[in-house]
């Protein structure tokens, strides 16, 4: 308790500004020893460090939701498994159970006890995406969980700093790419070390002797933050529902936000039952997306830890896509669960319009490659990638951007230096944008292929291919996604499907649903998309109603503002208004 | 080497500053002048000019100039450059745009991405295709190209950034066009991706490369005008241009590869604090430079600046990490914010007073100016509160009008805000001390480190002038004023040893090395850098050689740099390398990697000239304190709510061992520093001012 009174307010934010220093650090040393570039360049990653009682403290801002908000509940399950007491120094935790951590087996979570002077202090963990954890591949094919690869349940990865043999043995037997898994296992205990070396030397310095009474500090003040976010809204039920594409059949998501005083629960009652193949939904993984989807729309600037967490419920009933019972396949969750923010932002658009977004691409377009080099080794390779986002009360959304997902791309020269995959094309989607006043934002078109003749598995993970972004208060929808091959035909955005040696894929992301109505939009904004080669002269007039005339070089436009104004005042009726 | 003279000079935003030094006593002379933005070489020759003949010597007794400028920064920031075009790899105009894909920031969704320095309708995809072995999988498709270039000089543009897939593996389909270019329209600038920033990762490299040709015929003018300027006065000795790293170039370097100057002058402030940190040993300092438009802060540990291999220019939201151009150059990393003494001090929309920051340059400049300045900045404040002499700045060379900064804070912060002159002034420098405060308190949080425990090092024209203020709000335990402190930027230049740096990429895993290849290369970089050494007067024995290699274990992402033993190199090192690179690789990491061979990358190779060895301290000619008193004068006291009588000293008669009680005001050509009420300042051994309180 003495130590509470020497947390004055200056000492609290340098200590807890050291935390987040130090978290990111632990994060970007797990990027730079990753031996994958879903970790290293796209970050699929998280990290964070959580106290004595397993409370997540500080969370560095790299990464993803999914990763983050999941992984802030973990150190709670390892625990339950593995007891405090029976760890020692050197130890190192993980394990890949969906239901413990982020979702799908893909993801191992590491968790590693720091000591000082022998006892235990603190514990850093991370989360990250495997390449391979073996099964039919990632994807969302398969249709049950036993299907999808190798479970590791919490078990020790090092035991007093050295290897668990056995564990490292099963996994190189299990996966496809035995070589980046085993490397990235290393890189998430170095990177757990790393943040516990300087999480040492910080309570050195300041003498702390451990870190309960600063965590208790940060998150009682974060909880009151949060709490104070939710109090700013008015009382009452936010409802709204949407559809996704689903497996084969779509899927109904139903959200309802009860906002009492200064607590807010979120329920997903009447939402679609579980599906039989790998798109489901834990409920660790669906509060993760639920939380963030409320926090950047109502207190982007409340820290992120298990205070600001509290006042916060999420339920949904067990059975359903977003609170899926074990053995049930959840490959794929990401589909269904990068789809909460949006349709969290929907349902609080009638209690702060002017803090939420339009309906994105939502939903990260995730590739998965199998095949053989020329050589005749396998491979695999995985790459995200971002449509357009929504657009926002008062700007355009932005365009190939993730969103709820927190991940970057990757380098087409990144790519095909590790792997056979060649990204033959990457632009901008010309008039994917969903119009509006503020327009959302564009899409993004990939033609890719696989060097060498022999054929290759494509998993496709994509969604919004028949349910576009919506706009908000008459901004109009994006453009829905599509995926076919470059000669015109057109696949399943969901299956494994044999690709012909030499064929290439085109992927045609989804576009960011409007703001407003595009009538109202800025002529010379259109005139400027114009100019870009990326909205057409036919679609400014006809949705904008904007009328163009040749500029001064070839291909460059100017605004007939006088027929645009009588066009537009001939559209307004007609569009209802 | 022969007895002569040395000049640094660094252009600002609002002053041009230089500084001689006498290579034999290091005396050190130091001059300041108004920018001259139309042409900055115009202040730089009329101020050198007036040192010389202040000194009575002759430009050709000048040996060496070192120069910094903000022209860069200013062009990315403001979008001055040139009207550029990209070419690239058919398929990938919008790399650019697209960039990493990513939201900078996790939570707010109203983040704003910077516009690429081209418009889309000026990116061009080129056919042609190289893998990522180096092979070509299509050939240039030069017909193309060249009905490209007429497109351009249509359309007017005079620079071109060519970047094409995989060019740093092999770089002649980059170099066929820049050929082209040079037949069909050699008035066009070029800059090749494969020699701006010959590393991975297209958006990185594009970025860097188009703002390098944006920038490219500006900085080329402005040097080629400022060289036959030096020419005309006499100068016949090395012009180098000061880099973002503290490291030199030659001219036809800086002309090449512009954006290397990105953040010169900073960088040399930074290693001017370090510099005098290693002289009164302290080795732990926040620096803190306020010049007339901005004010940055660095953190200087165990006598050196932290630096970085990558740098944003220009960041477009709320200064925020990723919204700026990501440039790939090694920089001294800084925090830089819009706060100067020409910052403009106006009412904002919520009533309350801001400053910065938009600021009033040097054209017109504060209203205290007289050059027709209307708006109130922190200058016309300092001014209203006595801490600058109006008959007094610049050593008097510049009358300030007293008046006419009055007026202007009466007419837009008093009235509006009904308070009197006085109290609108101190809210004016009390805001802008806060808003200083903050950014290096972040900067030094960001890094997990104590603001509170460092003391500021403060230069810059109105640094000191705040230095109380502002380390007083940071808590910390007091400020250093160096002799000069208006010029140390300046001055910075030249404490930094000659030092040029080459890259080379040569991979192979460390097992498989050609090591005749690998010792060639070596010896033909180390054979170049003792060349342009040599060419500036440095002494064989004199000059130290490191050589690095990056490293990696094979399948990962990034390297570690670890420094190669000399020698010829043979397959009998790959033990020790491998040895040496698991060491670094511990220290870095804490574990080491699993058991797999490793790869070499890239050769690096610096070649380094000697500490130059400059004499601070020195005899002032005074002998009581008494002395060194020229006068007292009225300035405001916060405490005291109002103004009081307090002594003005001389700064040339303050000598080691004095000690100056507060309030007082300590005078020097080109700066002013205020040591407030319970401040407490003595002269060290190297004269600099140190004020701490209790």
């Amino acid at each position: 308790m003495s130590e509470m009174r020497r947390l004055d307010p200056i000492l609290l934010e340098v200590l807890w500004n050291r935390l987040i220093s130090v978290v990111e650090e632990q994060a970007r040393a797990l990027m730079r020893t990753s031996f994958t570039s879903v970790v290293r360049e796209a970050g699929d990653l998280s990290a964070g460090v959580f106290d004595r009682r397993g409370r997540m403290v500080a969370q560095a801002v790299t990464g993803t939701p999914g990763h983050v908000n999941a992984m802030a509940t973990s150190v709670h399950h390892f625990l339950r498994e593995i007891p405090a007491e029976n760890l020692q120094e050197g130890d190192a935790l993980v394990t890949n159970n969906p239901w413990q951590a982020s979702g799908h087996l893909n993801d191992f979570t590491v968790i590693t006890p720091i000591f000082r002077d022998g006892a235990l202090i603190a514990y850093f963990g991370n989360c990250c995406h495997a390449l391979d954890v073996g099964g039919r591949g990632l994807g969302a094919d398969a249709r049950q969980v036993y299907e999808e690869g190798l479970f590791v349940p919490v078990t020790h990865l090092f035991r007093c700093g050295e290897p668990n043999e056995e564990l490292f043995r099963l996994i190189r037997a299990n996966v496809r790419a035995p070589f980046e898994v085993i490397g990235d296992l290393y890189a998430q205990a170095g990177s757990n070390d790393l943040g516990g070396a300087r999480l040492l030397e910080m309570v050195e310095e300041f003498n702390l002797g451990d870190i309960e009474a600063l965590s208790e500090e940060v998150c009682s003040r974060s909880e009151s933050a949060m709490r104070e976010a939710i109090q700013a809204l008015p009382d009452g039920v936010y409802e709204n529902e949407a559809y996704t594409d689903g497996f084969d059949q779509p899927i109904k998501l139903v959200v309802s936000i009860h906002v009492e005083g200064d607590e807010m629960h979120v329920d997903y009652s009447g939402s679609s039952p579980q599906s039989e193949r790998g798109i489901n939904v834990v409920l660790n993984y669906t509060a993760a997306y639920t939380t963030f989807g409320v926090k950047c729309a109502i207190s982007p600037e409340v820290p992120n830890n298990a205070g600001s967490f509290r006042p916060l419920h999420v339920s949904a009933p067990e059975g359903c896509i977003l609170n899926a019972r074990h053995p049930a396949p959840v490959g794929a969750r990401h589909i269904i669960g990068h789809f909460l923010p949006g349709v969290i932002h929907g349902a609080l658009a009638r209690a702060a319009p002017e803090k939420v977004l339009a309906e994105g691409s939502d939903s990260l377009w995730n590739t998965q490659i199998t095949g053989y080099k020329k050589d005749g080794e396998p491979f695999t390779y995985v790459f995200f990638s971002g449509g357009g986002m929504g657009a926002r009360p008062t700007e355009d959304g932005l365009s190939a951007t993730a969103f709820p997902s927190g991940i970057r791309g990757v380098p087409a020269e990144v790519i095909e230096n590790i792997s056979p995959v060649i990204m033959h094309r990457r632009e901008l989607r010309p008039d994917s944008e969903g119009p509006g006043r503020y327009r959302g934002g564009f899409g993004q078109e990939m033609e890719i292929g696989v060097r060498g003749d022999s054929g290759w598995n494509l998993s496709a993970m994509y969604d919004r291919t028949r349910f576009p972004a919506r706009g908000m208060r008459g901004g109009l929808p994006g453009a829905v996604g599509s995926v076919r091959t470059a000669s015109g035909e057109p696949l399943h955005p969901k299956r494994q499907q044999r690709i012909a040696g030499g064929e290439r894929v085109v992927l045609s992301l989804p576009g960011g649903g409007g703001y407003g109505s595009p009538l109202e939009r800025d002529p010379e904004l259109v005139a400027r998309d114009v100019d870009d080669g990326l909205v057409s002269v036919e679609r400014a007039r006809e949705v904008y109603g904007v009328v163009l005339k040749e500029g001064g070089h070839p291909g460059t436009f100017i605004v007939d503002v006088e027929a645009s104004t009588h066009l537009r005042e001939d559209m307004k009726p007609a569009s209802g208004a | 080497m022969s007895e002569g003279y040395r000049a640094g000079i660094d252009i600002g935003g609002t002053f041009t500053d230089l500084v001689l030094l006498e290579e034999a006593t290091g005396r050190q002379v130091i001059g300041k002048i108004l920018t001259t933005p139309e042409d900055p070489s115009e202040a730089v020759e009329k101020g050198l000019i007036e040192l010389l003949e202040g000194e009575g010597v002759t430009a050709s007794r000048l040996k060496t100039i070192i120069h910094g400028t903000t022209l860069v920064t200013n062009a990315l920031i403001e979008r001055k450059g040139a009207r550029t075009a990209l070419l690239t790899t058919e398929g990938f105009r919008d790399a650019v745009a697209i960039g990493t894909e990513h939201r900078y920031d996790m939570y707010d969704i109203f983040i704003e991405k910077p516009e690429p320095l081209v418009p889309r309708s000026l990116r061009y995809g080129v056919r042609e295709r190289v893998f990522d072995d180096g092979s070509v999988a299509l050939e240039l498709d030069e017909e193309q190209v060249r009905q490209i270039i007429a497109e351009l000089r249509e359309r007017g543009v005079q620079a071109v950034a060519v970047s094409f897939l995989h060019s740093f593996r092999n770089p002649t389909h980059e170099q066929r066009v820049a050929e082209i270019l040079a037949e069909e329209a050699p008035d066009i600038t070029v800059s090749l991706s494969s020699e701006v920033a010959p590393e991975i990762r297209e958006y990185e490299r594009t970025s860097t490369t188009l703002a390098n040709v944006y920038v490219r015929p500006l900085v080329e003018r402005y040097l080629l005008v400022l060289k036959e300027r030096l020419g005309r006065l006499g100068f016949g000795g090395s012009l180098y241009i000061m880099l973002s790293d503290g490291g030199t170039a030659s001219v036809e370097t800086a002309c090449e590869f512009p954006i290397r100057l990105l953040e010169s002058g900073p960088a040399a402030g930074a290693l001017a604090t370090a510099f005098y940190g290693r002289k009164s040993g302290f080795r732990e300092a926040l620096s803190f430079d306020m010049g007339g438009t901005t004010a940055k802060a660095c953190l200087i540990e165990g006598g050196e600046p932290l630096t970085s291999s990558e740098f944003e220019v220009a960041r477009i939201y709320r200064f925020k990490k990723g919204s700026g151009l990501p440039i790939k150059t090694p920089v001294i990393e800084m925090i830089e914010i819009g706060a100067g003494g020409g910052s403009i001090a106006r009412i904002g929309p919520l009533g309350l007073l801001k400053v910065g920051p938009e600021s009033a340059g040097a054209e017109p400049g504060p209203a205290c100016y007289g050059r027709g300045g209307s708006e109130p900045t922190v200058t016309d404040a300092d001014l209203a509160l006595g801490y600058l002499d109006p008959n007094f700045f610049l050593g008097g060379r510049m009358r300030l009008d007293r008046e006419a900064a009055l007026r202007a804070i009466e007419e837009k912060v008093a009235r509006p805000l009904d308070l009197d002159p006085a109290e609108a002034a101190w809210g004016i420098h009390q805001v802008v001390n806060e808003n200083m405060a903050n950014a290096a308190r972040v900067h030094a949080i960001e890094r997990g480190k104590d603001p509170r425990a460092y003391p500021l090092f403060t230069f810059g024209g109105a640094g000191p002038v705040h230095a109380y203020g502002v380390a007083r709000a940071l808590g910390a335990p007091g400020f250093i004023a160096p002799l000069g402190a208006g010029a140390t930027s300046a001055f910075g230049f030249l404490c930094a040893p000659l030092s040029f740096e080459f890259v080379r990429s040569l991979y192979g895993q460390l097992g498989e090395l050609d090591w005749e290849q690998v010792n060639g290369v070596l010896e033909e970089l180390e054979g170049e850098g003792r060349n342009l050494l040599h060419a500036s007067g440095v002494a064989e024995p004199d000059i130290r050689v490191r050589r690095l290699c990056d490293m990696r274990y094979t399948g990962q992402g990034h390297e570690v740099t670890v420094e190669v033993p000399d020698g010829r190199l043979s397959s009998r090192d790959t033990g020790r390398l491998r040895e040496l690179y698991r060491k670094e690789y511990r220290r870095l990491y804490q574990r080491e990697g699993p058991d797999v061979p490793l790869e070499a990358m890239t050769w690096r190779l610096e070649v380094t000239a000697p500490r130059p060895d400059i004499q601070l301290g020195g005899k002032g000619d005074s002998s009581s304190l008494a002395q060194a008193q020229k006068g007292t004068r009225k300035i405001y006291i916060p405490e005291r709510g109002g103004f009081r009588e307090v002594p003005v000293y001389d700064r040339y008669r303050l000598v080691p061992g004095m000690v100056i009680e507060g309030p007082a005001v300590v005078e020097e050509r080109e700066s002013t520093v205020v040591i407030g009420e319970s401040g407490r300042a003595d002269i060290d051994a190297a004269r600099n001012l140190i004020a701490r309180w209790s």
